[in-house]
């Protein structure tokens, strides 16, 4: 170990692909400022992974069984809004991208980027700066002029069904195991971005746009 | 030729023969039996009538046998007294009479014609060719009998047939006859074979009309039949075509996510783990092997190389992110491609939809914009996706020069098997497909009814929802 660097940065590695992830962790060993703190290869083990081993940044995948790394992404960061999430996908168009960053991911890189690149960016993220890939970031400037959308992201999107679908927001608290700050909170992004002020609006508005159906 | 047009066929012609069948058949019978009815009736009336003359000649027989019987063998006064009272028996207006001849044929009495008296007809032929009076005569000779022969009738004066009963009286070598004409009797017969042709007549109409019939239900028949039939048979190969996408899809996606989850992410193991080695030699301080770095940059083209063919085959980002997302992407490589500028609106919803109606919509604004890339000259377009009124409704619009071909709403062959494939995988969803052209431009909309995907989103998160509890 090097004396320069007195804590090394904890990731946690999320991959649906164990030799993806050996491969990576067997790049990343030879970089003494970081630990490998944890593995998981499923969207929906990621929280109980991550409350067990608090990485400071977790490499996450997109495409993975049950819960992509997306959705994982916003349920990480509501229960540990401190801890980065660098983005670490096959997946290489802006759309991507874009989602990742209104999910709360602070970087995004392909999985072919060189593992120098990938170390880079895990110091980056760290720091609480973000990193986009230099053909990610190119790609985001290009893309620059597309008025940003007031689209929900996933979890909203759930948080909306289940509203309509007449839940409280306690037991929408309870079902998805967060606290009723955090739903409350959606519930206010969600008013804002769908520019609607009452409950029985926003449920005719799921039920309008084929969200839920109509009981 | 159709097999149902077949069958229609055999019955019409299996319906021809009947009905000739009956036709003729009936004609015959009705004719035969016609024919027996008639004769039936003339021997039946002629008997009649040999019954009344032979009466008429007992009434006249007992009216002179008061004289005849004292009578000498050539009591000329008698014979003239029986002359007179036999002259004097007329019947049925002038047309019953009796007439009188020696038995060499000279007239003795013949009240309607009474200059005759006293002239011989032995010789006279009637229009038969037969001499009357000599087999009247013969006839009397034998004991009285009938003879039917052509005369001329005198309320009428025309020639008549005739029907005469002669008797002889022996004493004075006479003839004595009196005769009917059957006028009435043929009359009779006519009528009653016109009513029985009438009868016939009706009764091959109604065969006629009953085959007639036969052979036009038959073909109504047969034609609702045979457009049901094509109906059923048309639905069937559009579920069938459908079936054959949606496999297709399925099987593509399949490959895709094989090549794109499995290969690909092996390959990456790979190249970390050659990286891994490049390091490691580092750290040894051993320069970085020529092949070493050969194959890193082989390797990085082979992953790329499959993430081309395997996002060819099927879209990933359709199932990651769903169809807002998948369609913008298509529209930012579109746009970059062929420098027409692309607007695109999108629910603020996203994955409302099932996989199926997903990749329908998603190749419905793949292969318009391919059309509008090869055809439509355009520098504008717009993909417009919204929910509204209970229809997601995709509509891709561009001001291009539009397609002189078509400018109504149902797409024909000429806008291409790609668009008629799309319309009916549109169709399968229970959507409507349009495609209206100006000059001003080509717009493509797809509609899908909300019921198709409505409880979608709510049933893909259940499971999901239960795990995380």
């Amino acid at each position: 170990m090097k004396p320069l660097s007195p804590s090394p940065i904890k990731i946690m590695l999320v991959d649906d692909h164990p030799m993806v992830r050996d491969g990576l962790s067997a790049c990343l060993s030879f970089y003494v400022d970081i630990d490998i703190v944890g593995a998981c290869n499923d969207g929906t083990e990621v929280l109980n992974t991550t409350k067990q081993c608090l990485p400071d940044v977790i490499l996450m995948d997109i495409s993975m069984p049950n819960q992509n790394g997306l959705e994982a992404t916003e349920i990480i960061k509501e229960a540990f809004p401190d801890t980065k999430i660098l983005i670490f996908s096959m997946h290489e168009s802006a759309e991507f991208v874009k989602n990742a960053v209104h999910s709360g991911a602070s970087g995004y890189i392909l999985k072919d980027t060189d593992s120098e690149e990938v170390y880079q960016a895990i110091k980056t993220v760290a720091q609480g700066r973000p990193y986009f890939g230099s053909n990610i970031a190119q790609m985001l400037l290009t893309n620059s002029n597309t008025p940003s959308n007031e689209r929900l992201t996933a979890r909203e999107q759930m948080v909306l069904s289940q509203i309509a679908t007449g839940q409280s927001s306690k037991a929408i608290a309870q079902t998805l195991n967060i606290s009723v700050r955090t739903v409350e909170a959606h519930r206010r992004n969600i008013k804002s971005k769908l520019n609607i002020d009452n409950l029985a609006e926003l449920v005719r508005y799921a039920i309008e746009q084929g969200l839920v159906k109509a009981s | 030729m159709p097999f149902s047009f077949r069958i229609q066929l055999f019955a019409v012609i299996q319906v021809i023969l009947t009905a000739l069948f009956t036709y003729i058949f009936v004609t015959n019978e009705y004719r035969d039996l016609s024919e027996q009815n008639v004769a039936t009736l003339e021997s039946f009336l002629i008997e009649q009538k040999q019954q009344e003359l032979k009466n008429y000649t007992e009434i006249a027989k007992a009216s002179i046998q008061h004289i005849y019987a004292s009578a000498a063998q050539d009591d000329e006064n008698a014979q003239e007294l029986v002359a007179n009272i036999l002259s004097t028996l007329i019947y049925n207006g002038h047309d019953g009479y009796f007439f009188v001849y020696d038995e060499l044929g000279t007239n003795i009495v013949l009240p309607t014609e009474p200059y005759r008296v006293g002239q011989n007809y032995w010789d006279l032929l009637n229009d038969k060719g037969e001499p009357t009076i000599q087999i009247l005569i013969e006839n009397a000779k034998n004991g009285g009998d009938y003879y039917r022969y052509p005369w001329n009738q005198p309320s009428t004066e025309t020639v008549t047939e005739k029907l005469s009963y002669s008797d002889f009286l022996p004493k004075w070598g006479w003839m004595m006859g009196t005769g009917v004409y059957l006028d009435n009797v043929q009359q009779q017969l006519n009528s009653v074979q016109s009513a029985i042709d009438e009868h016939t007549d009706n009764t091959r109409f109604i065969i006629l009309f009953v085959a007639m019939s036969s052979i036009f239900v038959i073909f109504a028949i047969g034609t609702i039949l045979h457009f049901t039939q094509k109906k059923e048979t048309d639905k069937q190969i559009d579920q069938l075509g459908q079936k054959i996408i949606t496999l297709q899809e399925d099987e593509q996606r399949h490959i895709s996510r094989e090549l794109h989850d499995g290969i690909v992410q092996v390959l990456v193991s790979i190249k970390y783990s050659l990286e891994a080695t490049g390091k490691f030699l580092a750290r040894e301080n051993i320069n970085k092997p020529q092949p070493l770095t050969q194959a890193q940059t082989n390797l990085s083209n082979a992953i790329t190389e499959i993430r081309r063919i395997s996002h060819h085959l099927h879209p990933r980002i359709l199932d990651e992110l769903g169809l807002s997302d998948a369609m913008e992407a298509l529209g930012k490589e579109f746009s970059e491609r062929t420098n027409i500028a692309v607007t695109i609106t999108k629910p603020s919803l996203s994955k409302l939809l099932p996989d199926h109606i997903n990749i329908t919509l998603y190749r419905v604004v793949q292969e318009s914009l391919m059309n509008i890339e090869k055809h439509a000259q355009a520098t504008m377009t717009n993909i417009d996706l919204a929910i509204i009124d209970d229809w997601l409704t995709l509509t891709i619009q561009d001001n291009g020069i539009g397609m002189p071909e078509i400018n109504h709403d149902e797409p024909s062959l000429h806008t291409g098997i790609g668009t008629r494939n799309l319309a009916e995988r549109v169709k399968y969803h229970r959507g409507q497909f349009k495609i209206t052209s100006s000059r001003k431009g080509t717009s493509v909309i797809a509609k899908i009814p909300r019921s198709a995907f409505a409880h979608h989103y709510t049933q893909q998160q259940e499971p999901i929802v239960s795990e995380t509890v």
